[in-house]
């Protein structure tokens, strides 16, 4: 019976594990660039690791996810010139990103001007 | 932040991504002739057949990748963000339309006209390949594999083309009724194959062929281009002696050990590539022919 419930568990985790997504998005507002993330169940990751790539996929800054899932970090035109990479991990392993294109950049900048 | 935040915020920015045009606007190609951005490569051959030189077609994809696991670089959504009409699948083909802002006014969901006939499936997650790990979740997605539907999807993206260029309706209008003969040739063909049978193929690409062609077919989980494994080995026994195969197809061509072991389980063997990337040889309507012709060869040895 123990065992039962124990191999239950296990696979419940299992298929909860690979059944949610972390999904990100980013947007540029106010000349900050601003990553939200959740889960597809609606969850709020509470930790994780987002990095900043340029168009060349070189690191630009390494930002820990706050506690409401979202980080935010000031818009360097001069390295946001050709596009930002937004690659966040949690620490449940998992994994996305979102691609901000010059458009994406250049259109939000024009929209709060 | 609440957690209705992020749902919100990206409605409204999708909506406004939507709304309005890249600052670059329309993209040309350096001829000057409008470029339609593809998700896959029956979507890439059926507007090459439908629009000939009047357009670019950009299949950015590069050989040898799964675009269905494709990951972008941010020139790659770039050029397609300017496109003049973006292609898309839909049936949850392409995972990354969902990590980029497109351009909604363009974008084409050649599947969308048919969806309540996408066929459910079930979650599986795996990993082979450079790619590392990835899901098998929620909705077939190799709908093209029933040429009847392949027909709806040529139909979908010509009707979209026409909009984006309707001083070329005459030509594309043409275009699509050769196409949609060659497409419906491969449909009677496919028909015409000794069905009902029962088959097992190493990756779940077939759900619409099966369907639409009156096969079962079980799938496993291998990549035809690495070893299989003494585990995946049973694995097949058992699925063989649950679902009484006789045929099994590969998506790509295996290795010659494993095509004789294939056949010490009393299996035939096929390979039939799905085609969502471009053939080395040939194009979609000539290796799907051979695909076809191949499984009824091997049905009536």
């Amino acid at each position: 019976m123990k065992i039962g419930l124990i191999a239950f568990v296990m696979i419940w985790w299992a298929t909860v594990s690979v059944a949610h997504q972390l999904l990100v998005f980013a947007f540029v507002e106010d000349g900050t660039v601003i990553v939200e993330t959740k889960f597809s169940t609606g969850k709020i990751p509470v930790s994780g690791d987002v990095r900043v790539l340029d168009a060349q996929n070189a690191v630009l800054m390494t930002l820990e996810l706050q506690s409401d899932g979202t980080v935010q970090f000031p818009l360097d035109p001069a390295l946001s010139a050709q596009g930002l990479l937004i690659e966040v991990a949690t620490g449940e392993g998992h994994d996305n990103y979102w691609i901000l294109t010059p458009d994406d950049i250049a259109r939000a900048t024009k929209e709060t001007q | 932040m609440s957690q209705g935040r992020l749902t919100r915020r990206t409605l409204i920015r999708l909506t406004l991504a939507g709304a309005s045009l890249p600052l670059s606007g329309h993209a040309f190609a350096q001829d000057d002739r409008p470029v339609i951005a593809v998700a896959n490569y029956p979507l890439a051959y059926f507007a090459e057949r439908l629009v000939g030189d009047l357009a670019e077609v950009l299949f950015p994809v590069p050989p040898g990748t799964d675009p269905s696991f494709w990951r972008p670089s941010i020139a790659d959504i770039s050029a397609m963000q300017a496109a003049q009409v973006i292609a898309l699948n839909g049936a949850g083909f392409s995972d990354w339309t969902t990590k980029v802002s497109l351009p909604r006014a363009r974008i084409i969901d050649t599947s969308a006209g048919f969806a309540d006939a996408y066929i459910a499936t079930e979650t599986i997650t795996h990993s082979h390949g450079e790619a590392g790990t990835h899901s098998h979740t929620g909705t077939a997605s190799y709908t093209w594999l029933d040429f009847g539907l392949a027909a709806r999807q040529a139909d979908a993206l010509a009707a979209r083309l026409i909009r984006a260029m309707p001083q070329s309706e005459a030509t594309i209008s043409t275009n699509l009724l050769a196409l949609n003969a060659d497409l419906a040739a491969l449909d009677a063909a496919a028909k015409a194959l000794r069905a009902p049978l029962a088959a097992i193929a190493s990756h779940p690409r077939y759900q619409y062929f099966g369907r639409a062609y009156g096969l079962q077919i079980a799938a496993m989980e291998w990549d035809a281009q690495e070893d299989v494994s003494e585990d995946q080995w049973q694995a097949l026994e058992q699925k063989i002696s649950e679902s009484g195969a006789t045929l099994f197809i590969w998506e790509a061509t295996p290795s010659d050990d494993a095509r004789a072991r294939i056949a010490t389980l009393g299996l035939t063997d096929v390979v039939f590539p799905p085609l969502a990337l471009a053939p080395a040889s040939g194009d979609f309507i000539s290796e799907m022919t051979k695909s076809i012709t191949m499984i009824a060869q091997s049905l009536d040895a």
